[in-house]
């Protein structure tokens, strides 16, 4: 009880919009945020790859201590944390379940452990580089590497319009409840009153869709009147734009010794 | 020169438009989807996976590339950058599939007023992005878990539960969440939603220009590439473990029979969709000449 009641808390609205620019702006301060957007794409290229192909147990688990280390240091929103866990739970679990059903022995259980383990490894690495970076540094970045002007636009207009268009909606949602008729009876598993709910979110999409069009229109008639179009792949406005991304020594310090942990972890993982 | 006049042409800034309507409608939705929990019966999940009548309706009243591509972008950032869970590399998977999966959508709707049309662009739409995905994931599987085969009961239990899963999305939120909705909501939109971004609604005498020429092709090239991509897996994994290609028939060999009957079944409702479309299409003889043979 006390679950569901924290649970419903978390659900609001508000706390939806409260959680998300907590998860954008809220750990600027770590040791990873400082670090330069490319330095965390390097990164995360190894990390985010070579999992897969390694099936040396003792590496791997020296991977996973590596990432869970970096997880605390990045101080990673809980929920998340626990949205990850349950995600990683439940597919093993089902894996294991079914496995069962075709003959299968105790001994599919090691194999999934390194399964959820690598997987594990890989969603900490992408949660401890992308969470530390703010929307602005990660959409810098990815204009450095040459990524279209387009999508670090788009990152900056979805957090500037997500919380407008969050409570937008929320209103069309509940004008349609306030209109409309919940039914009398819940039905069997509540069925009635979910069918009901899900077609009030499918309706509230039609007011939406059409308020949103003249959105994106005034939207980029002020990008045009900004010029916007001419400087998103300009080489030039990109340099100027840019000019403040750089290497520093923490930068070469921390992808140092990442390369000597990882070096350190074969050596000792093949003796 | 007059068979270019015909296309549906759109402004740098009309694309814009579409572009980020898609994006920030469909990663509205995409947020509400990852907050609304979903019901477990036993093994099957009754998510709602995905709101796909958003891109679905808006690949068929505008520009499906556009649509397509501004509605995969809305996922990744408003789904998942937002929600700091973004899977880096496994973004990109999704991205390249649903935005596949939905301009072939879009881009088999000829006349948005057509019922018909409609209801069969948005299934396929769903089953090629949820088929591609149930592929890959079993590619995970595959390279995540060394020596699979010599695990019994794990390698047939991955695709069962994939096949399940496929099943149930394709059902469950394919009917109610992508079929139903788009048949309501795209005659209602139309002529009204296009007049907001200051261009003309689609129709049968705008020509749509890549439509005709490369949707069919753009079919086949998918398939390929999803073929190719499978085997490229395939591959990588024998280079690890050369015992599996003696196996391999044996286990998935059941699965494969599957696999080619999905594929030309697809090909055969394709050849179908083409064919209606040149029916309504009889005004412009060279196009059907050349698609017939």
């Amino acid at each position: 009880m006390e679950y569901t009641r924290k649970l419903s808390e978390k659900l609001s609205v508000e706390q939806v919009k409260i959680e998300l620019l907590n998860t954008a702006y809220g750990n600027g301060h770590t040791f990873l945020a400082k670090l330069d957007p490319r330095t965390l794409f390097i990164w995360y290229l190894f990390f985010g790859m070579a999992p897969w192909f390694i099936h040396n147990k003792p590496v791997l688990i020296g991977l996973l201590v590596f990432m869970v280390i970096t997880t605390i240091t990045a101080k990673i929103s809980p929920l998340i944390i626990l949205i990850l866990c349950l995600g990683l739970l439940g597919q093993g679990g089902y894996l294991l379940i079914a496995s069962w059903f075709f003959g299968g022995d105790l001994s599919v259980i090691l194999p999934l452990i390194i399964l959820t383990m690598k997987v594990s490894i890989i969603s900490l690495a992408s949660i401890t580089v992308f969470c530390s970076m703010d929307p602005e540094k990660l959409s810098n970045g990815l204009l450095k590497i040459g990524v279209p002007g387009q999508v670090s636009f788009s990152i900056a207009y979805g957090y500037r319009m997500l919380p407008s268009l969050l409570e937008e909606y929320h209103h069309v949602f509940l004008s349609f409840r306030l209109r409309g008729k919940a039914p009398m009876k819940h039905g069997f598993l509540y069925w009635r009153t979910i069918g009901y709910f899900a077609k009030i979110a499918v309706l509230s999409f039609y007011p939406l869709l059409l308020s949103t069009a003249k959105r994106a229109r005034t939207t980029v008639e002020a990008l045009e009147l900004k010029g916007s179009f001419y400087a998103f792949n300009h080489p030039k406005v990109k340099k100027i734009k840019l000019a403040h991304l750089s290497f520093r020594s923490r930068d070469y310090m921390f992808l140092a010794f990442s390369a000597l942990y990882v070096f350190t972890l074969f050596v000792a993982g093949n003796i | 020169m007059s068979k270019m006049k015909e296309r549906y042409v759109l402004t740098q800034s009309q694309k814009m438009m579409v572009f980020i309507l898609s994006m920030s409608l469909y990663g509205l939705s995409n947020m509400i989807t990852e907050l609304v929990p979903s019901i477990q019966l036993g093994p099957i999940e009754l998510s709602i996976e995905y709101f796909a009548f958003i891109p679905l309706t808006l690949c068929i009243l505008f520009h499906p590339l556009y649509a397509a591509i501004g509605a995969a972008l809305g996922e990744v950032i408003f789904g998942e950058i937002m929600l700091g869970q973004f899977g880096g590399f496994g973004e990109l998977e999704k991205f390249i599939a649903f935005s596949l999966a939905m301009f072939i959508a879009g881009s088999l709707v000829n006349d948005p007023t057509n019922k018909r049309q409609v209801g069969i662009a948005a299934i396929i739409g769903v089953v090629i992005h949820q088929a591609i995905s149930s592929v890959v994931d079993i590619g995970k599987v595959w390279i995540g878990v060394e020596e699979l085969e010599a695990v019994p009961g794990l390698a047939e239990s991955v695709v069962v539960i994939e096949g399940f899963a496929f099943l149930n999305d394709v059902l469950f939120s394919g009917i109610l969440f992508a079929l139903l909705p788009t048949l309501y909501l795209v005659p209602r939109l139309y002529g009204k939603i296009e007049p907001l971004l200051g261009m003309k609604p689609r129709n049968n005498t705008i020509k749509f220009s890549m439509k005709e020429v490369i949707a069919p092709r753009l079919i086949v090239v998918g398939i390929l590439l999803a073929c190719a991509a499978f085997f490229f897996e395939f591959l990588s994994e024998a280079g690890f473990n050369y015992e599996w290609e003696a196996d391999f028939l044996e286990i998935f060999g059941s699965w494969f029979i599957w696999v080619s009957i999905a594929v030309a079944f697809l090909v055969a409702l394709i050849t179908v969709v083409v064919m209606i479309k040149n029916k309504n299409n009889s005004s412009n003889d060279n196009d059907n000449e050349r698609l017939s043979s």
